[in-house]
């Protein structure tokens, strides 16, 4: 394709009444304009300018050019009679704003015959913080777009959770719908290469959701990926390479403070065995192995943690050409990314190719196509070796006494842990994901007659996936058992086929459009997975179960169809009323008979006030319009086959006869059907001095009924597994703010300073649950509460060993005799004052929701430098830090392994947070009250500085343009009382999904945290 | 287009396969499944042998349900997943017996069998629910619907059912285990008619009794052991025999949970001793390998050291150990070294007494020497000092290491840290002796109780003790003779906790025996307080109710 446009380039005529113009368009600090179409006025010939806002055009003598970019005024310039080397064409912002574009469902819109609430996402945003996935791209970027880590997830390829306006149902299906070039794409977020995307649209109130029906109750974001352009081709090449290092390291106890803290465990095991901390029977008893009384003499000190950690790279490519002729545009790139752990093992890698196509057939039909593909590889997704690292004993040695790895447990570690560093022998521990995707979309526009066009959207999208997984027997995995593996492989087609009538009427100030669609959207998905143990050889890995033994399998298959049709009416009076009707009716085949269509409306208005005669002339006011919509949308988050009831397979044997049984784990609930969620939504756009402010103020209020949440029934329903039910309903509100503010402006190459600044609070509550019920505690669900609460014992302190404590302990019927005394453990709080502390005393002590959230982006340039801040603030909220619990082993005060370094309590130290260690107790009682945190943060998302070559240097190194970078990504979290003062690394997480308290904010012992700097270019020829 | 949206499963099943004869078979086979939630993981095992006279607190876990400590709360996880996984499986079984009366295409004599063996899994969940927590909820019929709503049913209904069921599967069931065309761990009358003869002395001692019970109990148990011959049952001769390891299957097993060295199918996915896993090898495995010359292994086993004999129970109850053969058949107190470490050396100059070729500064045993012994007497300190290998005498116990459970002890597991691939013995024989026993004594007829008790009695002197001289006479009985007795015949069989509620015994017998527990055991701890997640979650209708004084 390229050759092909430059060969039509060089057959163009000369002619010598033509004349050559050679030129550059800029904006108004005389900044290229890469893009910007020049054409002839009145005549065919058109080219776009390159990256570095340069263009050739070859006119006839004394024509008109003229010259568009978007969000700038349209301008022409007389051409004489004479070539020109270096016309320079200085564009002037447009500051009404009035013919931006915005991409809304099934079509575009201008910015300013927009009803709805839509965050628009341009491409320079989007490429200021270098990501691994879009996901990434969002955080802090618009207001009501709450984009958080999932479970403190910092693995290469981990996909962070999205959040828009608060939480309705939570689901690992429940995520924002994404649309990408106009079709839904249901694969995973890093099958996108963020590179090839130049725009995103999020719609957040039903009014711009409505017409995406039962899927958009979430919200509902629009990905527009690179198309061609009218012009010569443009080359474009960006790079990026850096290093990822981990935020900090997880504070445990070294060897000197595990000693003492081991020695007061067996204290307080047994009282009175001991005479003090330096009784020699510690040493000799068995008490302390050998390999730690050796340590002790040694003075040996072991952070695993430092054996573990190395720095991570990450890599980036992209390489593109675009271009095309009045009848074709074309875009072609293709990109690798690649991002390694900061520990062995764990890297992303992705391969894209993309190619896009648009062809004019005759004056009415327009057809085109694009496709997506990627090849990914993910290794070590679940390679987590930190709970092992952590609990490892730091007065033993990793190695032997030849030197060689202790492939074993770790001595002192009560045959619990394995020494980690064997997981990183070659070959020892393989996982990997690989991922071959294709989406393709393509269109025919035909039209039919003056302002009525046809339509046909298709789309489909191809994923295999296979999983595979090998641990060898020396691993933390297997501890010494049998070596494992397992190997999972899956398809997934999607597709969805879209006829669309759209059509288009002026009759004086009235204009009225029109669209119409009939769908179909299927999804079908095949996997099937096997799992055994003790293969023959380790280098088989996962590739051969026939070489091992006790082989088992399971597998899947899933279909879902949705049926549709909408319709929706644009009304516009005169540019000043708008009014946008939207009905869709969807059919679900994922519920039962008489619950399968549903329809939804929705109708928004607005005012452009600006358009206003007394309005029009005041230059304080740039642009000023009101916004109200109200819409329902619907949610289908219902996996297949739910309303049907479910058998789970189970083994057993008599004898030797093995056998297979099923037995009922899930009842058929064909009352199910889907969430609803109506929105009333008002906004504010507001454009000041020439719209050097702008910005929007938004209120919303949502229903949701119906709400779809898994429920854990009572035990004796027989039903053990939860089931997707229809729970009741929650409101949410929130009101939402953005401002873009131009802070300085000085002329030409001179100093500017810009700002992006949003902030949103959302407040969500469940409103009712079924039957009336207030409170469901075993699913945490409280009316007049968030969904994801903390509903526990209140923690008073810790009992002490006064006769006081004693005293009132024994009064609340607490043991306070050895054993099981509570003496030294946490203190509950007899909340509702009947002088006994149970069940009826646990109280809600907070919810993940925060209180509000905020992103702010600084951008200043002066003359070829542009230097970027992004900073994301949540504040208020709850999380649950797993490694403050007894499960996660890393908090059991029983020193059987390495433990946090906490202040723990000892007789008459009078320490009143964290409780005594206990030799005896596997967990120390009531350990989920010391996890609950203010999860409040502020972090830096990233510093970047830029540099543009100046002109005259690109053009000696003949290209277009030429940037250099560097960002640091995360590289500071300035506000954070969980990091600053209980030992945490990095607080961010997102909201986790199911039942009980996996609703909640939970932060797993996992990679913790990571920062990066990164060094790049961006080249265009 | 409208044919889009009729949904087709292929990898699911739903409930109506119950409704076919190979949902019918599937269905039962799960129910079968459900016992190894109860018998083998650590849930059951703590509520049965924990806390008790026999065991106290061994090092790791448990320690709630050992001490009775203000820790134990009705969110105690053992307490929450037993009921679980009994509501569970009496849903699969409630689902198979009314699905019976539908299915078509099946054969009519083993339909009838299969619908009793369901009834007698019912029975055993119910009763596990019934001795354990008193007034339970009692689901007769097969719930496919969602219900948050629960109510406790009287403790009298809940044991007519049960009865009702073991009367039914009785009639239908196959004699005994060894009859022909019975495979292993299927139920049989034999094993019904057992375990009717239990519930039966069960309910004698709750407050649900009827005047008959104790005769009831006792005939049904007599009829077991004089029809045990056609039914091709019988105590073994040598009470050592009954635990050997592959011996599962022996005659005087009534039933059993069965478990296959086919890792795929023995319990947990990936047999890492969670779920459905025989963990009974390692609960009282002690803490051998911090010991000098030890290490972990197969044959040793893993050391989860849940909890230890009291020093009632070995010292005690097992006192005579020259007739009385089981103290060494189910204890074990030797340990081979199997590793060089930390092996100490003799001092120079030797401690008086040492052996002849003990030397100076040389380690005082090696691999395959002793290196542990518990004699069960005190021994001068002068002899120990004297011995080669550590000798640990009853005052040294410590939750750490004493003597050791070897009934459910496997050296053919896969590796030292797997679960155990034996079968569980759940009945047997033995037991219905002394279940007789105890009816008839309770019933006012020592006299009638003697034979059953002097069986099991004789059986275990074999082979070198004198069987006369374990007989007892009528005046010899007492309720706390019988109990004792348990203990020698059936300490560590997970039966404990509820002999001694069945006979009002725990809270005397803990606090005089146990003596981490027994300053804490209290009147409320004869029931297991409801789980709080069945609390929590009951949302609809009253307040599910909790046991007294929780």
């Amino acid at each position: 394709l390229v050759l092909l446009s430059n060969s039509l380039y060089a057959r163009q005529p000369v002619n010598k009444e033509m004349v050559t113009i050679k030129g550059t368009v800029t904006g108004e600090q005389g900044d290229p304009l890469p893009g910007a179409v020049v054409r002839l006025k009145g005549g065919s010939v058109g080219t776009a300018a390159s990256a570095g806002g340069q263009f050739t055009i070859s006119v006839p003598r004394q024509s008109i050019l003229s010259v568009s970019f978007t969000g700038y005024l349209r301008k022409e310039v007389v051409i004489g009679n004479e070539d020109q080397s270096s016309l320079i064409i200085p564009m002037q912002i447009d500051n009404k704003g009035l013919n931006e574009v915005v991409v809304v469902g099934y079509g575009t819109q201008r910015k300013s015959d927009v009803t709805g609430s839509i965050i628009s996402i341009k491409e320079q945003t989007l490429r200021e913080v270098p990501v691994a996935n879009l996901s990434q791209a969002l955080q802090g970027r618009g207001a009501g777009i709450d984009v958080q880590k999932n479970g403190g997830n910092s693995k290469p390829g981990a996909k962070p959770k999205i959040l828009i306006r608060g939480t309705r149902s939570v689901n690992a299906a429940n995520d924002p719908l994404f649309i990408v070039d106009g079709i839904p794409f249901n694969g995973d977020i890093n099958d996108l290469n963020p590179d090839d995307v130049v725009s995103v649209e999020v719609l957040k109130d039903a009014s711009a959701t409505a017409i995406y029906g039962s899927r958009g109750a979430n919200g509902v974001i629009l990905v527009s990926t690179r198309r061609g352009r009218t012009g010569k081709p443009v080359i474009t090449y960006s790079a990026y390479t850096g290093f990822v290092k981990n935020m900090g390291e997880y504070d445990v106890m070294d060897a000197q403070q595990f000693t003492t803290f081991k020695k007061w465990a067996l204290i307080n095991e047994t009282p009175g065995k001991y005479r003090g901390l330096d009784d020699p029977a510690f040493y000799t008893n068995g008490s302390f192995s050998q390999e730690e009384v050796q340590g002790i003499q040694t003075g040996r000190n072991t952070n695993w943690q430092k054996l573990i950690y190395k720095t991570g790279m990450t890599t980036n490519h992209q390489l593109g050409v675009t271009g095309g002729s009045e009848t074709t545009q074309y875009a072609l790139s293709g990109g690798y990314y690649r991002e390694t752990g900061i520990y062995s093992g764990q890297s992303f890698e992705r391969f894209s190719v993309k190619a896009s196509v648009d062809q004019q057939i005759g004056k009415a039909v327009k057809i085109g196509l694009n496709t997506l593909n990627t090849y990914s590889i993910t290794n070590g997704e679940n390679a987590n070796p930190m709970g092992q690292v952590l609990r490892a004993n730091p007065l033993v040695s990793p190695y032997d006494s030849s030197g060689a790895l202790l492939n074993a447990y770790v001595p002192g570690t009560a045959s619990q842990v394995w020494n980690p560093l064997a997981n990183f022998l070659p070959g020892a521990a393989v996982e990997r994901r690989k991922r071959f995707g294709t989406f393709t979309t393509l269109y025919a526009e035909v039209n039919l007659a003056r302002g009525l066009k046809y339509r046909f959207n298709a789309g489909a999208e191809l994923r295999n996936d296979v999983y595979g997984n090998f641990y060898a027997s020396k691993t933390t995995y297997n501890q010494g058992t049998l070596s494992t593996s397992s190997n999972q492989t899956s398809i997934t087609l999607d597709y969805t086929l879209e006829n669309l009538l759209l059509y288009e009427k002026q009759l004086g100030k009235h204009k009225i459009s029109f669209t119409g669609l009939y769908s179909l959207q299927e999804s079908e998905l095949q996997s099937n997975s096997f799992n055994n143990n003790s293969i023959l050889a380790d280098f088989l890995q996962y590739y051969n179960p026939q070489y091992s033994s006790n082989l088992a399998g399971s597998g899947k298959y899933e279909k879902w169809d949705i049926l549709s049709y909408m319709a929706r009416l644009n009304y516009n009076y005169d540019e000043k009323y708008l009014l946008t009707l939207t009905l869709r009716s969807d059919g679900s085949s994922r519920l039962a008979p008489g619950n399968k269509y549903h329809v939804f409306p929705s109708v928004a208005a607005a005012w452009n006030l600006s358009q206003e005669p007394f309005l029009a002339k005041t230059h304080a006011i740039s642009n000023l319009k009101l916004r109200v919509g109200y819409g329902s949308v619907g949610n289908t988050a219902i996996s297949p086959y739910q309303t049907l009831g479910a058998l789970s397979p189970v083994t057993y044997n008599y004898g030797s006869t093995n056998v297979t049984g099923a037995y009922p784990t899930n009842v058929p609930n064909p009352a199910l059907t889907w969430e609803y969620t109506a929105t009333l939504n008002a906004g504010i756009d507001i454009g000041l001095w020439d719209n050097r402010v702008t910005g929007l103020v938004e209120v919303y209020q949502q229903q949701t009924r119906s709400l779809l949440l898994p429920q854990t029934l009572p035990p004796t329903s027989g039903i053990p597994n939860a089931i997707l039910t229809n729970v009741g309903k929650t409101s949410n509100k929130g009101i939402e703010l953005q401002l873009s503010t131009v802070n300085i402006r000085q002329p030409g190459n001179g100093f500017s300073w810009t700002t992006d600044l949003n902030v949103f609070i959302n407040r969500g509550k469940i409103t009712q649950l079924a039957n009336g019920v207030t409170r469901d505690i075993n699913n945490n669900w409280f009316v007049g509460y968030p969904i994801g609460v903390i509903y526990d014992y209140k923690k008073e302190g810790i009992w002490q060993n006064t006769k006081e404590d004693s005293l009132t302990a024994r009064a609340y019927k607490q043991t306070v005799t050895h054993p099981g005394s509570v003496i030294g453990q946490i203190r509950l709080a007899d909340t509702n004052g009947d002088s006994l502390i149970n069940a009826d005393d646990r109280i809600i002590l907070g919810s993940n929701q925060p209180e509000w959230e905020g992103g702010i982006t600084n951008r200043f340039t002066f003359k070829g430098f542009d230097f970027t801040i992004v900073a994301f603030v949540r504040m208020g909220g709850t999380i649950v830090s797993k490694m403050h619990q007894s499960s996660s082993f890393i908090n059991t005060y029983q020193s059987n392994y390495n433990n946090l370094d906490v202040e723990y309590w000892t007789p008459g130290s009078g320490q009143n947070f964290y409780p005594k260690p206990n030799h005896a107790n596997t967990n120390t009682p009531n350990s989920s009250l010391l996890s609950y945190f203010d999860g409040s943060y502020l972090k830096i998302r990233s510093l970047s500085l830029g540099y543009n070559l100046s002109p005259t240097m690109v053009k000696r190194m003949k290209v277009d343009a030429l940037r250099i970078y560097a960002t640091a990504q995360n590289p500071f979290i300035l506000f954070s009382p969980y990091r600053n003062r209980y030992k945490g690394i990095d607080p961010e997480t997102a909201m986790g999904s199911g039942s009980g308290t996996n609703n909640q904010g939970a932060l797993n012992v996992d990679t913790p945290g990571t920062w990066s700097m990164i060094f790049g270019l961006n080249l265009s020829l | 287009c409208k044919d889009k949206l009729v949904e087709e499963p292929r990898s699911v099943l739903t409930p109506e396969f119950f409704s076919t004869a190979q949902g019918f078979e599937a269905g039962l086979n799960a129910a079968y499944a459900g016992t190894r939630w109860i018998w083998g993981p650590q849930d059951y095992y703590n509520l049965t042998v924990c806390g008790t006279d026999e065991f106290k607190r061994g090092v790791d876990g448990s320690s709630d349900l050992n001490t009775y400590s203000s820790n134990y709360t009705p969110s105690n996880t053992n307490v929450g997943n037993v009921w679980k996984y009994c509501y569970t499986y009496i849903n699969t079984c409630n689902g198979l017996i009314d699905n019976a009366p539908v299915i078509t295409g099946m054969d009519s004599v083993l339909k009838k069998r299969m619908v009793g063996e369901a009834r007698f899994l019912r029975a055993n969940y119910y009763f596990i629910l019934v001795q354990s927590w008193g007034d339970v909820t009692l689901n007769k019929s097969f719930q496919n619907t969602p219900t948050t709503s629960a109510t406790r049913d009287p403790m009298a209904s809940v044991y007519d059912f049960i009865i009702e069921d073991l009367t039914a599967a009785i009639t239908a069931l196959p004699p005994g285990p060894l009859s022909a065309g019975v495979q292993p761990g299927r139920a049989t009358a034999a094993a019904a008619t057992h375990l009717l003869a239990k519930v039966y002395l069960t309910r004698a001692g709750s407050a649900a009794k009827e005047a008959d019970d104790y005769k009831n109990a006792c005939t049904t148990a007599a009829t077991l052991i004089n029809n045990s011959a056609s039914s091709g049952i019988g105590l073994l001769p040598d009470f050592g025999k009954v635990f050997q390891e592959g011996n599962e299957g022996n005659m005087e097993v009534l039933w059993s949970v069965q478990h296959t060295s086919n890792l795929a199918y023995n319990g947990s996915p990936k047999q890492d001793n969670r779920d459905a896993d025989n963990l009974l090898c390692h609960l009282w495995v002690p803490q051998y390998e911090n010991q000098p010359g030890m290490q972990r292994d197969v044959f040793y086993g893993r050391p989860y050291i849940r909890a230890i004999p009291t020093r009632w129970l070995t010292d005690t109850v097992f006192a005579e150990r020259v007739n009385d053969t089981r103290y060494n058949k189910t204890f074990q107190t030797t340990w081979i070294c199997n590793a060089r470490k930390l092996i100490p050396n003799w001092p120079d100059p030797l401690p008086p007494g040492a052996p002849a070729n003990a030397q100076p500064g040389k380690p005082r045993f090696g691999p395959g020497d002793t290196a542990i012994y518990m004699p069960g007497y005190e021994v001068p300190d002068a002899q120990i000092k004297a011995t080669p290998y550590q000798v640990i005498t009853p005052n040294r116990y410590a939750p750490t290491l004493a003597p050791t459970v070897t009934k459910y002890f496997d050296t053919k597991r896969s590796d030292m840290n797997a679960p155990s691939i034996r079968p569980i013995i759940v009945y047997r024989l033995a037991d219905t002796y002394l279940v007789a026993a105890e009816a008839a004594f309770m019933d006012g007829r020592p006299g009638d109780a003697l034979p059953f008790i002097n069986a099991v009695r004789r059986r275990a002197a074999y082979p070198t003790g004198n069987p006369q001289a374990m007989e007892v006479q009528a005046s010899d009985l007492s309720l706390d003779f019988i109990l004792d007795e348990r203990s020698r015949e059936l300490c560590g069989e997970l039966t404990r906790w509820q002999d001694l509620v069945r006979t009002g015994q725990l809270l005397k017998r803990v606090r005089l025996h146990n003596t981490d527990a027994q300053k804490n055991i209290q009147e409320k701890h004869t029931l297991r307080p409801i789980p709080q997640g069945q609390i929590d979650a009951t949302t609809t209708g009253p307040q599910y109710p909790q046991n007294p004084l929780w």
